[in-house]
């Protein structure tokens, strides 16, 4: 039983792996110059135009790269979340960490700190979402039921969104408050190498600790209790599972914006997929978030021109609807 | 067609108010940045009354540091009636309420469109000169822009320029940017990739097909902005010496008068 398990396990790791490839593909693909994988490919022996190498290595690659990460952050961080608090809706943008990332990347980046500081960015981005995690783990804590948890995610995302707009308002630049839109609903156009030699070492990092509580999690399903009794310290993982959140939601969303629900839906479609221990779903939730968000991003390249649709538009069309539809579903069981 | 109708309608009124010199305005407010501009240009310090806010902006206005002491509005009805106004100039786009209530209490209003090409700078110098009793002066400012695009070299169809600004934003065919880039003998790269009027250029389109001069601004301000960092894209600066990239000062292009001229000498200056 276990071992047909465990053969089913493989195959949807290698299925997701090759989506995942598919996805990041295609995003190297799309774009308004004529350059895709197929021009690298034929060129052969390093004869690939000037102009073709700018647009790869300098756009493509980046944006195909922060997409694969950021989506992995996200969906991995849901799953996580999802288990420490042994809340289903949990997931960083519904909760306000991303919100809160936001804010700091904001309060950092408009001040004119990011440009003489680079890695400012990104700690500005890892402050804010520390922040909203410890505040949730302290304020909703575990085992206090679902709604408390929703409800402190509510007030923190709007008084996040509130303060974003606030620090938008107060920067003399003339296009800054019209960026609200670029940090609460998220964007991966125009990213450069730079972005992601900023954003991915505290990413990696942050899913290493994400990684690194898999067996915590495992025991904390089954009850304080229970886990306590096979020897894992809670306040350990605990903090395993807040710090790796907060870099690696707080790295991604300073450089790409709020982008929502990927994290909550990735973890939910994974789940009849692998049974429900905890440690078994993160990495599947982490090939599937990063598949999920390259995929999207190609699709806000196919649609419209001129100013792109943001990226956080597409995930809360297929987000929301998948929200409610948990929402009715929970309710059904618990009645 | 509408703006022709009006502007030869503005010209008329002006050549009444010309062949009447007693009757040249002697208290002129101005409400549209463009407008304002023309009249500190053209006027005598003693007939300009108030001009708009955005005069005062360096960014947008060549004239920001000549109008010290001179009284400021925002385009309200309530601000302009107590200035006792014999003359008003205003915009196609400003402040449509008030002059439809300034026309009705019978104060002449010069509404002057758009200037997109240099012959409609040309004329809307001269409408207003006419009107303050300024000709000429207004053909002083009108000779010296003539001989500033007299030396000019014809469009060079092999040579491409874009103006590039935040977010991406450029403009196409059919705008005084077009107009400069032309004079300058230059093919403007936004309209020849389909672009009308104002929009938005992909950076991957920019890099596809490099224009030789880039206008674009090469730095951060000190209070940036993300629309801003698009211009600092590693992609931009890795295009190097196949690009000449230039700045131009945004007042000389936020409105068409005497003085775009001088974008259009910045362009003429570029070796190739």
């Amino acid at each position: 039983m276990t071992g047909r398990a465990e053969v089913s396990y493989v195959w949807l790791l290698a299925g997701l792996t090759g989506l995942v490839m598919a996805a990041f593909a295609l995003s190297l693909s799309v774009g308004p110059a004529p350059v895709g994988l197929g021009t690298l490919l034929s060129a052969g022996d390093g004869r690939l135009g000037e102009t073709a190498t700018i647009i790869f290595f300098e756009i493509r690659l980046p944006r195909a790269l922060l997409g694969l990460a950021i989506g992995a952050s996200l969906g991995l961080a849901g799953a996580a979340l999802q288990g420490l608090l042994r809340n289903p809706l949990a997931e960083p943008g519904i909760i306000g960490i991303s919100g809160c990332a936001a804010l700091g990347a904001v309060a950092v980046f408009y001040s004119g700190l990011a440009v003489t500081t680079p890695l400012a960015l990104p700690l500005g981005g890892l402050a804010g979402a520390l922040v909203a995690v410890l505040l949730l783990y302290g304020l909703a804590g575990r085992d206090t039921g679902v709604t408390t948890l929703i409800l402190a995610g509510i007030a923190l995302s709007a008084l996040a969104g509130a303060l974003t707009a606030l620090a938008l308002s107060l920067s003399p630049n003339p296009f800054a408050l019209t960026e609200i839109v670029f940090w609460l609903l998220g964007s991966l156009a125009d990213r450069s190498m730079a972005h992601v030699a900023l954003a991915l070492p505290f990413i990696l990092a942050g899913c290493a600790l994400l990684f690194a509580a898999a067996r915590g999690l495992d025991g904390l399903s089954l009850g304080e209790e229970t886990a306590r009794s096979l020897g894992i310290g809670i306040g350990r993982l605990g903090l395993l599972v807040v710090l790796g959140t907060a870099l690696a939601v707080g790295a991604s969303v300073a450089v790409s914006g709020a982008i929502g629900f990927v994290g909550l839906v990735v973890p939910h479609l994974v789940r009849p997929l692998v049974g429900h221990r905890p440690a078994r779903l993160l990495l599947p939730s982490a090939l599937g978030g990063g598949a999920l968000l390259l995929f999207a991003d190609s699709l806000v390249r196919l649609i419209g021109s001129g100013q792109e649709l943001k990226l956080g538009v597409v995930t809360a069309l297929l987000g929301a609807p998948f929200f409610l539809a948990l929402i009715l579903s929970y309710r059904r069981r618990v009645q | 067609m509408a703006d022709g109708a009006r502007l030869r309608l503005g010209l008329a009124a002006a050549l009444w108010l010309a062949t009447s010199p007693s009757l040249a305005a002697e208290r002129v407010v101005s409400l549209n940045l463009c407008t304002d501009q023309l009249l500190v240009l053209l006027a005598d310090p003693r007939q300009i009354v108030s001009v708009s806010f955005l005069a005062a902006d360096p960014d947008l206005s060549y004239v920001a540091d000549r109008i010290d002491g001179i009284p400021l509005n925002h385009g309200a009805l309530e601000e302009i009636l107590p200035l006792d106004p014999d003359l008003v100039l205003a915009g196609a786009f400003a402040a449509r309420p008030a002059v439809r209530l300034l026309q009705s209490q019978d104060i002449p209003v010069i509404d002057l469109p758009l200037a997109n090409d240099f012959a409609a700078i040309t004329e809307q110098t001269r409408v207003v000169a006419a009107a303050i009793g300024q000709e000429e002066r207004g053909e002083e400012l009108v000779a010296e822009m003539a001989a500033i695009l007299a030396d000019a070299p014809a469009v060079d169809p092999g040579r491409t320029a874009l103006a590039y600004q935040a977010n991406g934003f450029t403009a196409g065919s059919d705008t005084l940017t077009d107009a400069v880039l032309t004079a300058a003998g230059y093919r403007n790269a936004a309209a020849e990739a389909g672009l009308v009027g104002y929009g938005f250029l992909p950076l991957e389109h920019l890099v596809a097909q490099p224009p030789d001069v880039l206008i674009a601004p090469e730095t951060l301000p000190g209070r940036p902005s993300l629309a801003e960092a698009l211009l600092v894209h590693p992609a931009l600066t890795a295009l190097g010496d196949r690009v000449d990239r230039l700045q131009i000062p945004s007042a000389l292009l936020a409105c068409g008068g005497p003085f775009t001229a001088q974008a259009v000498a910045a362009l003429v200056a570029v070796e190739p």
